[in-house]
């Protein structure tokens, strides 16, 4: 099979958490679908590396993260893409999310990326944490380090606002 | 008893425990009120990440996203040919080119390759054809495309996925059934849900016999009839409801 075309055909029904990801990482909306499509050409121009018995939801992952990752370091020294206001009111656009969830928006913006990324990928999307530590090419008790300290954070600030 | 750390506290939330694991926490929680309330609030917080983003699973695709996953021409069969031919002599299933569509026509020994380029391509779209969300089980991958999208009333001998009756439940939800042909061929219920579809109902099927690719939804293992038999309130849909069912989302 014409691997682009596998990897398209498989990605189609993916867009929907790929997007979910892209928010959970980047915040707004606009810049999560701009991440979104540097993800799909990147994917697509490197369809022939996807190994068939690799699953393609996580395959596609990992270039959503790296590419989040590249996006946040040509961005300069800035740890976030947002100011944690401008994120809070923005990453919930489109939904009519109460004030609590506007808070967990900002409080998620503001965390390091190594911490947000953790988040994402084990409390939003569900991977596992064997899946997740595979992904960013870390040990799992990096993983679980990692996101221990960022509940606490989130923790701590839905807590300050309750 | 040793104090229960953070850590495992966490894994607990996470489902991450082995069942003796689980079993211990549980047993801790009911008399521990502190440990609790860390529980409650760990999944609290859980719940409010998936409320804030899951909502993104139902909006619309912007329509500059998914036109980049469609080939530039659809008229054009094109540069796959070479390709495609370079992987079949290395044996390598060549197996839903739109292109070849059209020439595979029944018969025992086409039926046999197309079996053979079937399995090719589920394994080639990955072991995702479930996933899980919060402890339970949803389709993914193909699966989750097939039951979005494919239609009993026009069915695609060739689709890795069959779907078999499609009805509302007693809790209002849309429910369908489906074989997923592969090794081993899954047969099983999934019920639409706001995170997608969910699957009540899984099981190893039968692999259908002579070279018969599509397996009607009369076959389907016991579980499976089980459950729909637990859930089905009147008739399955027809035709026409099917579809309507399909164009308003599955609601």
């Amino acid at each position: 099979m014409d691997p682009s075309q596998a990897v398209r055909e498989g990605l189609l029904p993916l867009l929907p958490r790929l997007r979910r990801l892209a928010r959970a990482l980047a915040g707004q909306t606009a810049d999560a679908d701009d991440l979104v499509q540097i993800v799909l050409e990147r994917a697509l121009s490197r369809a022939a590396q996807w190994r068939p018995d690799a699953a393609l939801d996580k395959w596609v992952f990992a270039i959503a993260r790296n590419a989040w990752r590249d996006e946040l370091r040509a961005r300069g020294r800035s740890q976030n893409l947002f100011a944690p206001e401008e994120a809070g009111v923005t990453a919930a656009d489109a939904t009519s999310a109460p004030a609590q969830t506007l808070d967990l928006a900002a409080a998620l913006a503001a965390l390091p990326p190594d911490h947000r990324e953790v988040v994402a990928l084990v409390l939003v999307e569900g991977l596992s944490y064997s899946e997740t530590a595979d992904l960013l090419g870390v040990p799992v008790g990096t993983v679980t380090s990692r996101l221990a300290r960022a509940r606490a954070t989130l923790q701590a600030h839905l807590g300050k606002d309750a | 008893m040793n104090p229960i750390d953070d850590d495992t506290l966490q894994a607990y939330v996470d489902g991450e425990l082995d069942a003796a694991g689980s079993a211990r926490i549980d047993a801790a929680l009911a008399h521990d009120e502190v440990l609790a309330r860390r529980v409650q609030q760990a999944r609290a917080l859980r719940a409010q990440l998936q409320a804030l983003f899951n909502p993104v699973l139902d909006e619309p695709v912007p329509a500059h996203l998914s036109a980049l996953l469609r080939p530039a021409s659809p008229q054009t069969p094109s540069a796959a040919t070479p390709l495609a031919a370079a992987s079949a002599r290395r044996g390598f299933g060549a197996g839903r080119r739109r292109t070849s569509r059209r020439w595979l026509v029944p018969g025992a020994a086409v039926a046999a390759s197309i079996a053979v380029l079937a399995v090719a391509l589920w394994w080639h779209t990955g072991s995702g054809l479930v996933r899980m969300h919060n402890g339970q089980q949803f389709a993914a991958g193909t699966l989750s495309h097939a039951l979005d999208q494919a239609l009993a009333s026009e069915p695609d001998p060739h689709a890795a996925v069959a779907i078999g009756l499609s009805f509302r439940s007693t809790d209002g939800r849309i429910c369908r059934t489906f074989v997923a042909h592969g090794t081993p061929a899954l047969a099983g219920l999934a019920c639409h849900a706001r995170a997608g579809w969910s699957l009540p109902a899984l099981s190893a099927a039968e692999k259908p016999a002579g070279g018969e690719l599509r397996q009607a939804a009369s076959d389907l293992p016991p579980a499976v009839q089980a459950a729909v038999d637990a859930r089905i309130r009147g008739e399955a849909f027809d035709a026409r409801q099917e579809r309507a069912a399909r164009d308003d989302g599955w609601r």
